[in-house]
Formats: structure tokens, C-alpha cells, sequence
């Protein structure tokens, strides 16, 4: 008896293999990277999608370069890969943290950085706020060439659009970062909130400029400005930061979950911002 | 559709969907029920088997993608029969309750152990982060691991 497929796979041989496929294929077809997202579509009572097209196997988009100037991460480097990669560079130290504690050791090995800057549903994406607060580009290629944007606007994208993600671009710059995460249990499980945060300070060692990002509050992860601003002229004082910043969480309009109400997630977050700061004091 | 695998080190075929988790392939198909089916998520890690050396939650790959990798399950360990000196001192060490959990212990911590003989106790907590037990507590599972470092050790 012959056993019918209900789904299929597109394995794609380069990048503008995949474009074209994708664009072949309709809207009905998905990108599919490390898969650990789309896999658990039927424990989600997710409608399945039946085609996907393959990135897996492509070595142009596995290619991360550290230059004076800039990072490029390809799309389909994983979260392993990542942290081992950058691990020491001083500007870099929030996406390292993002990358090496996120999930748990297996995930890290599959999951990739495009799969988790492109899961809009997922709100406890470690790699997205790291990478906001880095001021993160994304590149992509559809039929029409390559496009960037910055990762802000593509968390924000209309969907559907036939283009693959080829690698994301980070400036490098002076600013000392950290990121602090919530779990619930020690590790393993999806932090119910996170703070992404990069300083530069004057000569005189006050707070030039911040960049503070907030992961899994709210449904999709953003900058929290109000308090960037606020911590502009001010000492890298944590526990004075971490009072305004609970001065500000009407900012925010929290998500209840099935791990955390959104109540809670927001009651964290001033520690969080501590706690993240303390990490850059020490660097 | 039709895939070649090589599990264990033999060729082996499955016909059905190229997206059906390899867990699936692995115990409905091929009847190897060491990698077991518990939460599908890549939490648990009670499904990890070995894709290519690396540990890998079966679970969550589609079998289309494994083609040209050699997999390799508990039962593909060491020699049929025996046990590994990591299996062996999870007995001598009565770190074994249900057995839920312990082909995908065994899968990563032999695999950790051998790229990181000389971890410390908490490198190998931090290893098995992805492995949950909900019967030992993890302390006899680690005195067991730390039992086949120093047993290196002592050989040497």
C-alpha cells in the first residue's frame, strides 16, 4: 500500500533557490531553518502549514564576520554558533548572554538567529531585544534584490511577502550591554521577562546614551525610549535606575500568559533593569 | 515519499511524510523505543538521539532533512550487550528510577563527557539543562558522571 505524503519539503540549493521556490509556492509555503518553532505547530492546535522551503544545508547563510566597523550573522547561524562566536567582545556581551541562555544546550545547537528574529508569535525571543538594543539591521533577498531595514520595522512587516532573511548586521560601537532574562525555573523554560541594555558613558562617566530593549512583556519585544531618555546625564547608578524605570511601566501594556499574568511580568522588570546594569558595572 | 536513513550505522528506509518528527520514524517505524515520546517540545530532552555526534531532540527535526546524516540512538551504543562505562555507573550508582528520562541523559552526557572530560560538577548541570529528571533530583545522575571522569583519571 502505498503511503501518501501530506506535506513536502523543498531543500534549497542557494539563497535565490529558496526566493524562487517561495515565490513559486504561494503564501501556502514556509521558510523553514532549525525548525523548532514550526515543529511544535500541532501543540499550539496550529493549522500546519503542508509546504516549507529549506535553509538547513546553505553555508552562505552559516557565515559570521567581525570587522572593526560592523558584525554580519547569517540568518541561519545558530544560537550556539553565536555565543562561541562573539563570546569576548566586550560591545557584545548582551547577545552573547541571549544566545548562550537562551532555551537549553539541544535547542541552541538547531535554533537559528533568522528563525528567532522571524517567529512573531513567540514573545520570549531571547536574540530579539539583544539585538534591538544593538540597533540590529536585517538583510533580505525576494525576486526584487536585496533589501535592510532595521529589526524594529521588520518585527512590524506585513507577512506573507516571498523573501528570505540572508543575515543581520550589527554597528559596532563603545557601549558596554548585559542582558537579563526571567525564568522560571533556573533554566530551560521561556523567560517570562527580559531587558536587553547597552550604555556609553561620557568622559566623566555618566550615561552619554542607552539603548533599552524589552523582550517577552508585551507580545512583540521593543525599545523602552521613555526610560532611555531618562537615563541620559545620569549616573550608572543601578538602583537609581531601576527606580525610574519603575516610575515608567505604564509604558507598557503586559501580556498574560500561561507561565506569568501580565502583572507580574511587569513587577520584574524594574529588577531586571538592575540586575542588567549590574552585569555592565562589572564589565 | 521514500528516505534513506542510516541509523545505528545501517541503512534504513521510511516511506510517510518528510515532516514527520524523527522521534516518530524512530519508534513507530524502525520499532527503536529507547528515544522516548514525552513532550514533544524540546524540553525534556527524553527523545535526544545523536544526529551527525550532536546531541539533537528527535522530536523536533523532520526526517526529510537527515539524509545524508548518521544517526545514532541508545541502542546504538557501545556494544550490543554491554553497557558503556556511562551506563554502567548510572546502575552502580542506582541513578536509574523510572527510566523515563535516561537515553536522553545517556545520549548527552556521553557526548558532553567526551568533549569536556574535565567539566566540573556544575558544567555538567549546565549540560544537561535540556535533560529533565522528575524522580532523582539530578545529584546521583551528576555523582555518576563525575564517577566515569575520575575513572579516566585513575587510568591514566
Amino acid at each position: 500500500m502505498a503511503i501518501q505524503a501530506t506535506s513536502s519539503i523543498y531543500i534549497a540549493k542557494s539563497v535565490s533557490d529558496a526566493v524562487s521556490a517561495l515565490t513559486d509556492q504561494g503564501p501556502s509555503a514556509e521558510l523553514f531553518a532549525g525548525g523548532t518553532w514550526i515543529m511544535r505547530a500541532p501543540l499550539r492546535q496550529e493549522k500546519e502549514r503542508h509546504s516549507y522551503v529549506a535553509l538547513s544545508k546553505l553555508p552562505e547563510l552559516s557565515v559570521i564576520t567581525v570587522s572593526e566597523n560592523e558584525i554580519s550573522i547569517g540568518s541561519c547561524v545558530t544560537h550556539a554558533e553565536l555565543a562561541e562566536a562573539l563570546d569576548g567582545l566586550p560591545d557584545m556581551h548582551v547577545l552573547v548572554t541571549a544566545a548562550a541562555k537562551s532555551a537549553n544546550p539541544a535547542i541552541r545547537r538547531v535554533a537559528t538567529v533568522g528563525g528567532n528574529l522571524s517567529t512573531v508569535k513567540f514573545s520570549a525571543a531571547d536574540l530579539v531585544p539583544a539585538m534591538l538594543c544593538l540597533e540590529a539591521e536585517v538583510e533580505f533577498m525576494s525576486e526584487a534584490g536585496i533589501e535592510r531595514m532595521p529589526l524594529g520595522d521588520y518585527l512590524h512587516r506585513p507577512a506573507g511577502a516571498a523573501r528570505v532573511m540572508t543575515r543581520v548586521i550589527l554597528p559596532r560601537s563603545e557601549a558596554l550591554s548585559a542582558h537579563a532574562r526571567l525564568p522560571l525555573r533556573k533554566a530551560g523554560d521561556y523567560p517570562v521577562a527580559i531587558v536587553s541594555i547597552a550604555v556609553a558613558r561620557r568622559a566623566d562617566g555618566l550615561i552619554a546614551a542607552a539603548r533599552v530593549a524589552v523582550g517577552s512583556v508585551e507580545n512583540v519585544a521593543r525599545r523602552w525610549q521613555t526610560l532611555e531618555s531618562a537615563m541620559s546625564g545620569l549616573a550608572l547608578d543601578p538602583h537609581l535606575i531601576a527606580g525610574r524605570a519603575a516610575e515608567l511601566l505604564g509604558d507598557f501594556r503586559a501580556r498574560d500568559g500561561i507561565e506569568a499574568d501580565g502583572w507580574y511580568r511587569l513587577k520584574v522588570l524594574p529588577t531586571l533593569v538592575r540586575r542588567a546594569l549590574e552585569t555592565i558595572t562589572q564589565q | 515519499m521514500s528516505l534513506q536513513l542510516d541509523v545505528n550505522g545501517e541503512d534504513r528506509m521510511f516511506y510517510g511524510d518528510p515532516m514527520t518528527p524523527l522521534l516518530d520514524v524512530l519508534r513507530n517505524t524502525f520499532l527503536l523505543t529507547g528515544a522516548k515520546d514525552v513532550c514533544r517540545e524540546g524540553f525534556c530532552g527524553a527523545c535526544t538521539v545523536r544526529i551527525d555526534g550532536v546531541p539533537t531532540m528527535s522530536c523536533l527535526r523532520p526526517v526529510a532533512l537527515l539524509q545524508d546524516s548518521k544517526i545514532v540512538t541508545i541502542e546504538g551504543l557501545g556494544i550490543e550487550g554491554d553497557l558503556t562505562p556511562l551506563q554502567q555507573a548510572f546502575e552502580d550508582h542506582d541513578a536509574v528510577q523510572c527510566g523515563m528520562c535516561f537515553p536522553g541523559m545517556v545520549m548527552s552526557l556521553t557526548e558532553f563527557l567526551g568533549r569536556r572530560p574535565e567539566a566540573s560538577r556544575e558544567e555538567m548541570k549546565e549540560a544537561l539543562v535540556g535533560n529533565i529528571c522528575r524522580c532523582t533530583g539530578y545529584e546521583r545522575i551528576i555523582d555518576a558522571a563525575l564517577s566515569v571522569r575520575l575513572a579516566l583519571e585513575a587510568a591514566e
